[in-house]
């Protein structure tokens, strides 16, 4: 396992080319996304930052599988996402794809051990329980495997998620939200996790946010406006993402 | 419009599809109460135009006075009035005619050389009365009986029989006489009465073959002249007739038939059918109460909501039940409709099937409407009534929480009062069973122990369902897995939901084992008491044959083969002021044919004024051998006999045995119902039994049965009414199916968001599928396990309870391969209840399932 980010030239991880979805039709039609294309690279945590409304949510569910273009495409490594049918994206999200969403991420009637290995049962595989158990211990939940999820706290759960996304070794895990209804000490520790995931074992993870202080966790944070991309931020922090919010958010 | 109204109302609106079980169960239950009301209704009204315009010539019938009726039959056996009385009575002034009316027992042998009719109602042949308004029957084609062996039959039984004018067949009076049919009679404007077969024969043919002694008639029919009524003609008549012979009006002997045909037939049926569908209601009820508790549990931060902004109480409740009662008077009143549908599929299916119903438009009652309407709305609201009180009491501060499923366990109460109503079931009815036998005692500790399940269904839910589920987490993985835990997530709800199935399978098991164990019964009667090789007998099921010849039994004695024939025919008379069945025989070859067990005295000597009697009725009446009991006969004579053997076992072979000379004074036609044979030592049964076919060739080829066959077909009747009770219950499982299917569609609404949480991290559509399809099979395993656990006990303690209440014994049997098949069909219900559901859930969008809040 590298530690080192990916060189230029190899397949990104997630990417969608020339991105279009439009809801509705006629008079009510609305443009979420307006012809993005943006690369997800192999071993990077990206951020997606946008104003409510700006088509952040819908390019995350786009890019994984869980919504369909009207035009354009969306790859997850080498796989184009639109030729598939309903049943191969299912598959393509138990076996490549991680998910950690802002609230209701387990499934209430199963243990923490049953829900991180779900997806693993899912699919009938065994998995890797040797990465499975470093998970256990990099979330620090090896205590609470046999709890139910009521039993555990909003950032307990969360951390849940977050091992579970990563239990199948997914080419790239997309989080929404994933601190939204989490208090500050919480949400860190999630994204703190998120982001030694990324860097001790060169997993890519997206992640939309509306929070500055949260996409400073990312290695880089894309921006975007009335579904277009508008910018693009290295190494942020959350005064310089600030920043930038606040120019979006007042119309020039 | 009121508020609670208004809110109910657009509630409803928007959330129709929740509320279509809880209408089809409603709608389901009340077409069948409804359907069976108007049917029976229509049916009583059709016999009775029928027998109206039969009989509305005859004006009056003299017959005795007396009628001897037996334990289990509804028409007593009347002794006949003189055919001479005809003179006396055509003096009487007013008279215009009068005829003899002969009947007796004759069935007629079709063109494919099977008995017609003989499978219930009653098989009849009489003389062809002249006068054509005194007979009841109208001549259709052809023409009257003039010389002997010519007959008349009515128009339906030729056409079963596949006879026309101008055949020769048999009739069996049992003695088998070459008949020709001349004439197709119809009956009251119908083919025939139900039904009844009937043969008209020249007066001479009918005295001769009908009776026992010639110048006897069952009644006699009068007609009055002009200007005389029905009461004066009777008035007229009382005077001349001899002691114990009676006139009656020809309307009233018109009711008397309508109602023989009403409590024989029509009673039974529509209790019957009317069991049934309470059984339906009942189950209905479940799948009602299940729907509102689930709408009001997911309706909980609406209502707390209401109650924050100021609605009382009350409101809240009454926006429930008002609700309810939109369902109830929508689903009762398109349940009538459907009833009404029913009757008149009914009506046009029956003729098709070879019943005559008579014709005529259905009666529509005002009771057969109100009734049904009644108890689909009370079922309907009784149902949503804890619903809607609990409706009442949400909290205002639920409103600010996350909406809180229904999630509660069982409760102490719950448990402690569950286990006393089971012990207080379990005490009343072993109490019933097995210290003092009584019916009601079982029967209210059976209702007990339906209480007790339902009571402890919610306690029992979560092991039953943890174990039935147990072999699922290993066989289907993790699919499996959570829909095991699915069905554990309420346990009062999968309680509440396989009750109604539990009920349906308990109905049915019961059924199931108590048909067995007649079966068993039976079988066990005659490899007890039937000592004989083969057994000559009409069909054991129903009133109907003509029973056998009674020189049958000599004919088969002549034969080298056989050892021992006895036949045993039937008397009645009155002992100690009871009418009583007597068995009429040879004492001596009844006691080498049939195992009497111990006797105390002797069979040889019974004579003329000597009876023997089993133990049970010597015990009942305080008789030993050597004492004298008085027996009253049809003819209105009583004789003293003396009790001259005790014996100890008395299935086949009857309570009273008298000898043929002892009866012949007192006897109407001669049958024989049974002929017992045993073959002498070295003949094998089916050399003996081709010799007795042979002989009874002759006597109208009634059928041979070795000791197996005669067993089993003294049993066919019990498959046949089983059949017939299973067809019913269907309606009873399809609403618990409902039931089951609703409850899932709501559960799968609550879990939206799981669900898609699911679909999200990678469940397929069929793991999807199958996961809701097992949850459906786990609570129906559930309820069916409950339902044969419930159902074999209930079928124990009524075959206990019979047994203990009855004079004969009933033998106890578990069928394992039917109660198996009942299982299976529990399992198959379940499957298919989820199929609807699971359909649903997995079209379900992932994203909006995962958007919605």
């Amino acid at each position: 396992m590298t530690t080192t980010t990916t060189a230029t030239g190899t397949l990104p991880a997630a990417r969608v080319v020339d991105a279009v979805k439009v809801y509705g039709s006629g008079d009510t039609a609305v443009r979420a996304l307006d012809g993005v294309s943006v690369d997800f690279p192999v071993g990077r945590f990206t951020a997606i930052m946008g104003p409510s409304g700006s088509g952040k949510s819908t390019l995350m569910h786009c890019a994984a599988g869980l919504d369909t273009l009207t035009s354009g495409a969306a790859h997850i490594g080498d796989t184009e996402l639109g030729s598939l049918d309903d049943r191969r994206l299912t598959l393509l999200r138990r076996d490549r794809v991680g998910f950690v969403f802002q609230a209701f991420n387990l499934v209430p009637t199963l243990t923490v051990a049953e829900n991180i290995r779900l997806p693993l049962d899912l699919a009938g595989t065994k998995g890797d329980q040797e990465w499975i158990d470093s998970l256990i211990d990099v979330v620090g939940l090896r205590d609470r495997l046999h709890h139910r999820p009521s039993e555990l706290s909003g950032g307990q759960q969360q951390r849940v998620a977050v091992a579970r996304a990563f239990a199948g070794r997914p080419d790239v895990v997309f989080a929404d939200e994933p601190t939204g209804n989490l208090d500050s000490r919480s949400g860190g520790e999630v994204l703190g996790l998120l982001g030694r995931a990324v860097r001790r074992t060169a997993r890519t993870v997206v992640m939309v946010t509306h929070d500055p202080v949260a996409a400073a966790h990312a290695d880089e944070v894309v921006f975007l406006a009335d579904g277009r991309l508008v910018d693009r931020m290295e190494s942020p922090t959350a005064d310089k993402v600030l920043d930038r919010m606040k120019a979006l958010e007042v119309p020039s | 419009m009121n508020a609670s109204v208004r809110l109910s109302v657009s509630s409803l609106r928007a959330h129709k599809r929740r509320f279509a079980g809880t209408f089809l169960a409603v709608f389901l239950g009340v077409a069948f109460l409804a359907g069976t009301l108007v049917m029976g209704d229509t049916l009583r009204a059709g016999f009775d135009t029928m027998f109206g315009n039969a009989t509305s010539g005859t004006d009056a019938v003299v017959r005795s006075a007396d009628a001897i009726t037996t334990p289990g039959e509804s028409e007593g056996v009347r002794q006949p009035v003189a055919t001479d009385l005809v003179n006396a009575v055509e003096q009487v002034p007013g008279v215009a005619a009068a005829a003899p009316n002969i009947q007796g027992a004759g069935q007629l042998v079709g063109a494919n050389g099977k008995p017609i009719g003989g499978q219930g109602p009653p098989t009849l042949a009489g003389n062809w009365i002249a006068d054509e308004k005194l007979n009841s029957y109208r001549l259709a084609e052809g023409r009257a009986p003039e010389r002997s062996g010519e007959v008349v039959v009515n128009r339906g039984t030729a056409e079963k029989g596949d006879l026309r004018i101008g055949d020769t067949t048999t009739l069996r009076t049992p003695d088998p006489v070459k008949v020709t049919i001349v004439g197709l009679a119809t009956f009251g404007g119908e083919d025939g009465m139900a039904q009844v077969t009937f043969t008209g024969m020249t007066r001479a043919d009918a005295e001769k073959y009908l009776t026992a002694r010639p110048g006897e008639a069952a009644s006699i029919q009068v007609r009055a002249g002009p200007g005389v009524s029905q009461q004066e003609l009777v008035d007229r008549l009382t005077p001349v007739l001899p002691e114990g012979v009676e006139a009656i009006t020809g309307q009233e002997s018109a009711e008397e038939n309508t109602d023989m045909i009403s409590s024989q037939f029509l009673t039974l049926f529509t209790t019957f059918l009317l069991v049934f569908s309470g059984v339906a209601l009942l189950v209905a009820t479940f799948s009602i109460h299940n729907t509102f508790a689930i709408v009001v549990a997911q309706r909980a931060g609406e209502n707390a909501l209401l109650r924050a902004l100021g609605a009382s109480r009350r409101q809240v409740t009454a926006a429930t039940l008002v609700e309810a009662s939109v369902v109830a008077v929508f689903a009762s009143a398109a349940g009538l409709a459907g009833g009404i549908g029913v009757a008149a599929g009914l009506q046009a299916l029956f003729p098709a099937i070879g019943f005559p119903f008579p014709e005529g438009d259905l009666v529509i009652s005002g009771v057969s409407m109100a009734l049904p309407l009644a108890v689909g709305i009370v079922v309907c609201l009784g149902s949503a009534l804890l619903p809607a009180v609990r409706a009442g009491r949400t909290a205002p501060l639920a409103a600010l929480r996350e909406t809180a499923l229904d999630t509660t366990g069982a409760s102490r109460v719950r448990a402690v009062t569950g286990m006393g109503l089971a012990a207080l079931a379990v005490a009343v009815t072993l109490t019933g069973v097995l210290v003092s036998p009584s019916l009601w005692l079982a029967g209210t500790g059976a209702v007990l122990a339906l209480a007790s399940f339902v009571v402890l269904g919610p306690v029992a839910s979560t092991t039953a369902v943890r174990v039935l589920g147990g072999p699922l987490d290993r066989l289907r993985g993790v699919t499996g897995g959570l829909a095991r835990r699915n069905a554990l997530r309420s346990p009062r709800r999968t309680a509440a939901t396989a009750s109604a199935l539990m009920i349906g399978v308990a109905v049915v098991s019961l059924f199931t084992v108590f048909g067995a164990s007649l079966k068993a019964t039976m079988d066990q009667t005659v490899s007890r008491s039937f000592a004989g090789d083969v057994a000559v007998s009409t069909p054991s099921f129903g009133a109907g044959g003509s029973g056998l010849s009674p020189q049958l039994a000599g004919a088969v004695q002549e034969l080298p083969e056989v050892d021992t024939a006895v036949g045993l025919g039937r008397g009645v008379a009155e002992v100690d002021g009871k009418g009583r069945a007597l068995t009429v025989t040879d004492p001596l070859a009844l006691e080498r044919t049939f195992d009497l067990g111990t006797v105390d005295g002797s069979l040889r000597d019974l004579g003329t004024d000597g009876i023997a009697i089993t133990e049970n009725e010597a015990d009942k009446q305080g008789l030993t051998t050597g004492d004298t009991t008085r027996l009253t006969f049809t003819d209105g004579t009583t004789r003293t006999f003396t009790v001259r053997a005790v014996y100890g076992q008395s299935e086949l072979a009857g309570e009273y045995v008298i000898t043929r000379a002892a009866w012949a004074p007192h006897r109407t036609q001669d049958t024989d119902t049974l002929v017992a044979v045993s073959f002498k030592d070295g003949v094998s049964t089916d050399t003996g039994k081709a010799a007795v076919e042979k002989v009874a060739e002759r006597y109208g080829n009634p059928e041979v049965q070795t000791r197996d066959e005669y067993a089993q077909s003294s049993a066919g009747g019990i498959d046949m009414m089983l059949t017939l009770v299973y067809a019913l219950l269907a309606l009873a499982v399809l609403i618990a199916l409902l039931g089951i299917a609703n409850t899932l569609t709501l559960a799968i609404h609550e879990r939206t968001r799981e669900l898609g949480l699911l679909r999200a991290v990678g469940q397929t559509r069929s793991q999807l599928r199958a996961m809701v399809r097992w949850e459906s099979v786990l609570v129906a395993a559930f309820g069916t396990v409950g339902g044969l656990a419930l159902g074999a006990f209930l079928g124990w303690v009524l075959v206990k309870a019979s047994d203990g209440a009855s004079d004969s014994s009933f033998a106890f049997a578990m069928p394992p391969l039917q109660l198996a098949v009942v299982a299976l069909v529990g399992l198959a219900a379940g499957a298919l209840a989820g199929l609807r559901p699971a359909r649903r859930a997995a079209r379900l969008d992932v994203l909006r399932a995962i958007a919605t809040e």
